[in-house]
């Protein structure tokens, strides 16, 4: 206490000079990262570069493989069911992303206004991202059971409609069903974010716009969306990676089925891997999925640095 | 005039401009008229989106102390005849639900303490050091974040067996604690960087050691980061199905998703309240974390993004 306070330079040189039976700075940072390290290494780096071995070869889940060269990738582009799992995972990605954002904007937009009982509101929108995918799976197949659920109950009341529709048994219909689900579910992860964002506009801009004679459309246009737009893409990316490889909510939901009507790309992988025991087509699958979303990933980062750009 | 100074999408039309408000008094009348029906729309938009939101989950309580009976009677029943806890008393008797809970548990809290441990020594290395060794990681840790959970499910479960921890709760806690680190590095990594050096160097200088001051002066400052690192990653192990339905086989091993998944298969035996209990069950521990978490949540993000 009574030494006089050194500057932050005084103290860097002398904290360098003095580890008094700690570590040395460079021992510290092995000590601090190497858990982290083996970890990424084990359960990520190895597996991956082992599926990235695997798409080369024809082997099953136990045995040996045998080499085959590309010709699993050339299978990947030759089977139609493969082809179908590709297109419905676009579908399921686009209508999910798109959806999630312009509710979650809408949403977060209202949450933002100087309502009463904003507070409580904003937790009972929030909480569907917190429910676990399995509770989800439980809720809606019992809300869209065709013979007791409260949809179709619901549904029947509708006069335009000669009988309620078979939420997760009509393959035209299932898709969908899943789809507004996931939406409900993941929402409020767009709604979080953009509102996160939303209160950090700088207040002043708008106190100019309003002298000026702008709008609200006009504010929200020039302002408030400029504004948003970066984080807006950064939560869009992720949702979009997410979405892509999402497992959980449409297979416990639907389990790919009926008919194979939703049996996007990962439930595609495990069906490949684990049903019909082709661990080297479903490994090169999986492979060209990753690349595809690393090339999705780059071309959002890229809008991203313009729309950084653009604010600065 | 200008007390709400937030943009609303449905007062597009009711905006004063400045001029309006001294030339026309009688047009300001219409103007309140209007704003007055503005906010009534954002009252009714809002009402919209929270029934939207939240009645499913109250769909779920209410169908939770139905009777077994009831709730699969035709038409439903809005509310309960009798309401009861007995689908959640048959639950825990009836099935291995608590097994599941119990093994949901241990795994979570097992992994999210792994997470934070290991996260935060790793992320203080990063953001205090400079060695090609720490760059490297973090982007390990970026690749990581970006491999598609299905291409590693093979390899893992290979993996898992040749180390002997086939149908171990180990393996998921090691392995929801490596998924999970990623997420962990970067959030508290952009808190340790928003933390001045210059405490820890004055701890330093009256004798601490460097892990000393790490731990002592660095890491209670990281609290709002820890938490939110914590709620994410208890969250995500919590409700984890694909990795815990292909490790983990033998019904004492089970963790929650497959556990449900399991008993829905047998609608038949387990009643649909039952399940709806169960579901409640699963809900209420990431539902209360939530609530102690979500005023920092919103305003915390909203500081990381100023940020950058």
């Amino acid at each position: 206490m009574s030494r006089p306070v050194p500057t932050s330079q005084d103290a860097r040189r002398q904290a360098e000079r003095l580890p008094e039976g700690g570590l040395s700075d460079r021992s510290l940072a092995i000590v601090l990262v190497v858990p982290a390290a083996l970890l990424l290494l084990l359960f990520s780096v190895y597996p991956f570069i082992q599926a990235a071995f695997d798409s080369f070869f024809s082997i099953t889940l136990s045995g040996t493989g045998t080499w085959v060269g590309l010709d699993n990738y050339r299978n990947v582009f030759q089977d139609a069911r493969i082809r179908d799992a590709f297109f419905r995972s676009i579908w399921w990605t686009v209508a999910n992303v798109v959806v999630q954002a312009g509710l979650g904007l809408a949403i977060a937009l209202v949450l933002n206004q100087k309502l009463r009982g904003r507070d409580l509101a904003r937790g009972l929108v929030l909480f569907p991202y917190m429910v676990p995918a399995v509770s989800v799976a439980l809720l809606f197949r019992y809300t869209f059971n065709d013979i007791t659920g409260i949809a179709t109950y619901l549904m029947q009341k509708l006069p335009w409609l000669e009988r309620p529709p078979l939420f997760l048994a009509d393959p035209d219909i299932a898709m969908w069903t899943v789809i507004a689900v996931n939406c409900w579910k993941y929402t409020p992860f767009m709604t979080i974010i953009l509102l996160a964002r939303l209160q950090t506009v700088p207040r002043d801009l708008y106190e100019a716009a309003r002298i000026d004679g702008a709008s609200a459309w006009q504010m929200f246009r020039d302002i408030t969306f400029p504004w948003l737009r970066p984080v807006f893409l950064i939560a869009l990316l992720l949702r979009t990676i997410w979405t892509i490889n999402d497992f959980d909510v449409i297979y416990l939901l639907a389990f790919g089925g009926p008919l194979n009507a939703t049996t996007t790309l990962p439930i595609e992988i495990r069906r490949l891997a684990f049903g019909q025991q082709d661990l080297g087509l479903a490994s090169a699958l999986a492979v060209l999925m990753a690349i595809f979303i690393a090339v999705v990933s780059f071309i959002y980062l890229r809008m991203y640095q313009r729309s950084e750009d653009r604010l600065m | 005039m200008a007390r709400d100074d937030s943009v609303s999408i449905s007062t597009v039309r009711g905006e004063p401009t400045r001029e309006g408000r001294f030339v026309h008094a009688r047009e300001d009348r219409s103007q309140k008229v209007r704003r007055f029906l503005a906010r009534i729309g954002n009252y009714a938009l809002l009402l919209f989106f929270v029934l939207l939101m939240a009645s499913p989950l109250l769909w779920m309580f209410i169908s939770s102390i139905k009777s077994n009976q009831e709730s699969t009677a035709w038409p439903p029943t809005l509310w309960p005849k009798s309401p009861s806890l007995g689908a959640y008393r048959d639950l825990f008797n009836v099935s291995d639900f608590g097994t599941y809970l119990r093994n949901s548990a241990i795994v979570s809290v097992a992994a999210t303490l792994g997470v934070l441990v290991i996260s935060l020594c790793a992320a203080y290395a990063m953001s205090r050091f400079r060695f090609r060794l720490l760059r490297g990681l973090g982007e390990i840790s970026l690749f990581a974040y970006m491999i598609p959970p299905i291409l590693l499910l093979v390899p893992v479960a290979r993996i898992v067996t040749n180390i002997g921890l086939a149908n171990n709760l180990l393996a998921l806690v090691l392995l929801y604690t490596a998924t999970q680190l990623p997420f962990g590095l970067w959030i508290l990594r952009s808190y340790i960087n928003g933390i001045a050096v210059d405490l820890e160097q004055a701890a330093m200088v009256d004798g601490a050691t460097r892990f000393r001051a790490f731990r002592d002066v660095v890491v209670p400052q990281t609290l709002p980061g820890i938490i939110s690192t914590a709620v994410f990653t208890f969250n995500a192990c919590w409700s984890e199905y694909l990795f815990a339905s292909t490790l983990m086989t033998s019904p004492s091993r089970l963790t929650l998703s497959p556990g449900l998944t399991l008993l829905l298969d047998q609608t038949g035996v387990y009643s649909w309240s039952m399940l709806m209990a169960g579901s409640v069950v699963v809900v209420l521990p990431v539902i209360v974390l939530f609530i102690i978490v979500q005023k920092g949540l919103v305003s915390g993000m909203g500081e990381g993004a100023v940020k950058g």
